[in-house]
């Protein structure tokens, strides 16, 4: 469990040796986690916990490692995706500058990330949370220009603030409840003081509503995404800013619980604000003109409706968010990786340029609408799968009224994303595309960008057809829905 | 008592290494540097010693030739004196440093001076660490902050004498008033020893005693440079040679906290009157501190400036914790005068080296950097996070252990004000870290600099690698910590 993250940190310096080399080594190393990671997963389907205690770093403070469904749900994901992302940036990257220091933070992330998918406790998470959030910091200002530098100075103002927080509010936690491994039950009880929960829950709230771009607290997003190198972003978006939402998870599940949150009411605001998240940021997406700022807004909108599946506490409800994580990471995934293809091999950075931009790259946009449609829910693919369990979740909780932030979330996502493949197929090629067809040149990507594109439509896919079979992030959900305290 | 003497070596040897040091160096100034690491090597050792001792057996005294307090000089060695532990291993690695940077950096002749008054300074602050009474508390900081005043003033630039004028009468004065309560310490109780002092201090007046508290506060406060009075650090700090500034910004000025954490080892054993004013004081000078350092630092272009702004800043978090007076406040100060001496030393060697190298000190004409020296700029990159307190670096453990003092003492303000003074020292250092690696520039030829000589690159790398390290394995500096502030807050007999 350990070798992966610490080989893929390994990995870069050794492999400087040549770029063939360096492509096939990480290639390999992601893979590896990846198998081990997916070697986890029936034994916690069974039911069976693993945990590992790394070290005491002092006598009061222990980092340990334990894999449960939710998590295992999350690293598969992240490291699947990291896969793609992996393959795909030797395409994008291949004429970049410094990409060995791209690529030693893509790896040291991912390793990063699988710490907080597979923490033990909230330190770790803590840990493996704080050095993600800045070790990235290097992946956002990638490119160096001025626009980039901005980026990464609001992300990493936004980030520390958030950290600190969530560090606060786990320092409050440590001392109303001692130093506590994820399990079975919830870190605190009744018996303590109202006002000191409340307070420690908003703190976490807030702290970790910062990355996961709750709607007040989205500054960094749309700023960070367009600036950022397409694969990065891709990552960004479908597990970073996803891993928020996970530490929101772990803290509604693992560290207050179920009763005590219906108890101190909590829910109910949570709920509202991710409501209100889902919509206006879908309605901020569509006068956007940058495609990635664009998808950046949708990225927004889709995590508030994992934070919504999550606060309405049904069991549908909360197995919809939890599978929406992974269908989201992979939808989002695939199509960063379109707006990179368009970036790279035509220029075009805005919709307003990708009118008739089909008949160019007709794969890329044909996997580009297989995806928005999974995004806008459409069945079978797996975008509807989550917003199925959502909608069922909604009306167990007996708020049908909700429902309306649900079908109301979608039709937007339609509305910012169907007129971007209306024009890219039927309206007459913009003065770029235009151009571009002139000159003739043979258009699409080279195969180590198109792969991941295809295998992440291949996954969007396959997780709606067949999201029932064992194994596959739904029944990981439903694992961890039922079995979460 | 076997080894018992070992003590008086880490005193001694570096004195009477320092006295020798010109001598043996007249003719050939480049020995002196070698003969003074050989002469450190030894202390050293003796240290190690020590500190094993020290954590199995626990404290223990040496009486000078045998002389019972409180006529005789006891040596005590408890585990506050661990933090010898560090002063030698700075000092060992900024020796070690200076061997080649002094070469480039200082005329010829001034040479074995400088290691002189180097070993000078280490031997005053072991003396300080060890010493078990008050009157050579005071003789060992003069002789360390002697040599200071001088190793500040050697590159015998003009604004460099002006800063070792400063840093001079304000320590001065800062002597002074730890000299008058001395004095007044010894009229009251008729001894010198702390462990009787604390005895005796019972049994007379409060108010007197409210007077020398007050006069060393302030006095250990110039030292440790807490805001109002800090105004001495700065340049004194930045033109320094970069070794120097090691030794000064990462020990010298934690003599300052050492002597405040001796104080207060004797008044909570005492016990005479509520210390909860001074305590108050420290803690809001202490939360000021680490706000408008971090904000001076923000400003600077210089980079041995901006570490000097941020040593104030640091400083400020000690206080912070001192002043919190809760165990996990006392322990993450102690702690961070451990850590804070790892990082600060750190960074200041890393930007030597990067002085040495490239011959610039502005952030603007370091841009680029990190592309020609790969090895020191992440090694200051490591520095710059752990100060910051990313977890799980060495910095992160004393937040950590303040901010949950904070909140033990029912005090969460300050507890946010750390972890938020986190943020504005993160900004400086991300403007560092952006002209070192994310842009262009500002002189091409910087690109084609070299790394520095391996001399100079062990410790930085040495250095770098403990404030990674020390965080993960932070249960070793706190196995000495944790007994000492248990011991401390403890009164006598129960």
């Amino acid at each position: 469990m350990l070798l992966p993250i610490f080989g893929a940190g390994l990995v870069v310096p050794l492999s400087r040796v040549s770029e063939r080399a360096r492509a096939i080594g990480l290639t390999l190393v992601v893979a590896l986690a990846a198998g081990l990671v997916a070697l986890l997963i029936p034994g916690v389907l069974r039911g069976e916990i693993y945990g590992v205690r790394l070290f005491q770093m002092t006598p009061t403070i222990s980092l340990s490692m334990r894999v449960d469904a939710l998590g295992a749900m999350f690293a598969i994901t992240a490291v699947v995706l990291w896969l793609l992302a992996v393959v795909y940036s030797f395409g994008y990257m291949a004429d970049e500058h410094s990409t060995n220091r791209y690529f030693t933070f893509l790896m040291l992330a991912l390793a990063w990330t699988l710490g907080v998918a597979l923490a033990g406790n909230l330190l770790s998470f803590l840990v493996f949370y704080e050095l993600f959030s800045i070790l990235t910091y290097p992946l956002v200002v990638h490119e160096e220009t001025p626009e980039a530098m901005a980026a990464g100075t609001k992300y990493i103002t936004y980030i520390i603030i958030g950290g600190g927080l969530v560090l606060l509010a786990i320092m409050a936690t440590y001392s109303m409840a001692g130093a506590q491994e994820f399990g079975s039950t919830a870190f605190f009880n009744a018996d303590l003081s109202r006002t000191a929960l409340l307070a420690v829950f908003w703190c976490f709230i807030v702290g970790f509503g910062v990355k996961a771009a709750l709607i007040p607290l989205h500054g960094w997003v749309p700023d960070a995404h367009p600036a950022a190198p397409a694969p990065f972003s891709a990552v960004l978006s479908g597990i970073m800013v996803a891993a928020g939402s996970f530490g929101i998870l772990r803290v509604l599940f693992n560290v207050f619980g179920i009763p005590l949150l219906k108890e101190l009411g909590v829910a109910v605001p949570l709920s509202a604000i991710a409501a209100v998240t889902v919509i206006v940021a879908a309605i901020l997406a569509i006068p956007q003109d940058n495609l990635k700022r664009r998808l950046a807004f949708s990225t927004i909108s889709q995590m508030g409706y994992v934070i919504f599946g999550a606060s309405l506490l049904s069991v549908s409800s909360m197995t919809g968010s939890f599978v929406h994580i992974a269908n989201h990471a992979f939808m989002k995934g695939t199509l960063f990786f379109c707006a990179g293809v368009f970036i790279k091999r035509a220029g075009v950075h805005k919709v307003s340029e990708m009118a008739g931009i089909a008949k160019r790259h007709p794969i890329t946009m044909a996997v580009f609408t297989l995806t928005s449609l999974s995004m806008i829910g459409t069945p079978p693919l797996s975008g509807f799968t989550s917003k199925w369990y959502l909608g069922l979740g909604v009306l167990d909780a007996g708020k049908p009224l909700y429902l309306v932030v649900l079908l109301g979330g979608a039709l937007l996502a339609a509305v910012y994303l169907l007129p971007i493949i209306y024009a890219a197929y039927f309206k007459e090629p913009s003065p770029v595309v235009r151009d571009l067809l002139a000159k003739g040149s043979t258009a699409e990507a080279p195969w180590t960008m198109l792969g991941p594109l295809l295998a992440g439509t291949a996954l969007t896919v396959v997780l709606g057809i067949c999201a029932s079979a064992s194994g596959l992030p739904l029944s990981l959900a439903k694992l961890a829905a039922e079995t979460l305290p | 008592m076997g080894g018992g003497q070992w003590p008086v070596v880490l005193i001694i040897t570096p004195l009477i290494g320092a006295a020798l040091t010109p001598i043996l160096a007249r003719r050939r100034p480049q020995i002196a540097g070698y003969w003074a690491l050989f002469v450190f090597s030894i202390v050293t050792l003796a240290a190690g010693v020590l500190m094993y001792r020290v954590s199995t057996q626990g404290p223990f005294s040496y009486y000078m030739g045998g002389w019972r307090p409180p006529l005789g000089i006891e040596l005590r060695f408890d585990e506050f004196s661990a933090s010898i532990g560090v002063i030698c291993l700075i000092g060992w690695l900024s020796l070690m440093f200076s061997l080649a940077y002094a070469k480039h950096a200082l005329p010829e002749r001034r040479i074995p001076y400088y290691f002189a008054l180097v070993l000078l300074c280490l031997g005053g602050m072991n003396g300080f660490a060890v010493t078990g009474d008050i009157f050579n508390l005071f003789v060992f900081l003069e002789i360390l902050s002697l040599s200071g005043y001088a190793l500040v003033a050697i590159t015998g630039e003009r604004i460099a004498e002006l800063a070792a004028f400063k840093y001079l009468v304000m320590g001065a004065i800062s002597s002074l008033s730890i000299l008058l309560a001395v004095g007044f310490m010894y009229a009251l109780t008729g001894t010198l020893n702390m462990t009787d002092l604390a005895m005796r201090l019972r049994d007379v007046e409060p108010f007197p005693v409210a007077v020398a508290v007050g006069a060393l506060t302030l006095g250990f406060s110039v030292k440790a440079a807490l805001l109002p009075l800090h105004i001495w650090l700065p340049d004194a700090h930045s033109i320094a040679p970069s070794p120097v500034s090691a030794i000064l910004s990462g020990l010298v000025v934690k003599i300052g906290v050492l002597g405040m954490l001796r104080m207060y080892q004797i008044l909570y054993k005492a016990q005479i009157f509520d210390l909860s004013a001074l305590n108050t004081t420290l803690m809001w000078l202490g939360a000021i501190s680490i706000v408008l350092g971090a904000l001076f630092a923000m400003v600077q272009e210089d980079i041995k400036m901006m570490l000097a702004y941020s040593t104030i800043s640091n400083i400020g978090y000690i206080f912070m914790g001192l002043g919190l007076a809760s165990k996990y406040g006392i322990i993450g100060a102690s702690v961070h005068i451990f850590n804070h001496a790892l990082i600060k030393a750190t960074l200041f060697l890393g930007a030597g080296a990067l002085i040495h190298q490239t011959g610039y000190r502005n952030l603007e004409d370091l841009r680029g950097v990190g592309k020609a020296m790969p090895i020191t700029s992440a090694a200051i990159a490591i520095g710059a996070i752990s100060i910051v307190g990313i977890p799980p670096t060495a910095g992160f453990l004393c937040k950590w252990y303040i901010a949950l003092g904070a909140i033990e003492a029912g005090r969460l303000f300050f507890a946010v004000t750390l972890l938020f003074g986190a943020l504005f020292i993160f900004v400086y250092y991300i403007r560092m870290l952006n002209a070192f690696y994310f842009m262009p520039p500002a002189h091409p030829e910087i690109l084609d600099v070299g790394e520095a000589p391996v001399t100079m690159l062990i410790p930085i790398v040495v250095l770098a690698m403990l404030c990674l390290l020390m965080g993960i394995f932070g249960r070793i500096p706190l196995s000495f910590i944790e007994p000492a502030v248990t011991n401390m807050l403890a009164p006598i007999g129960g």
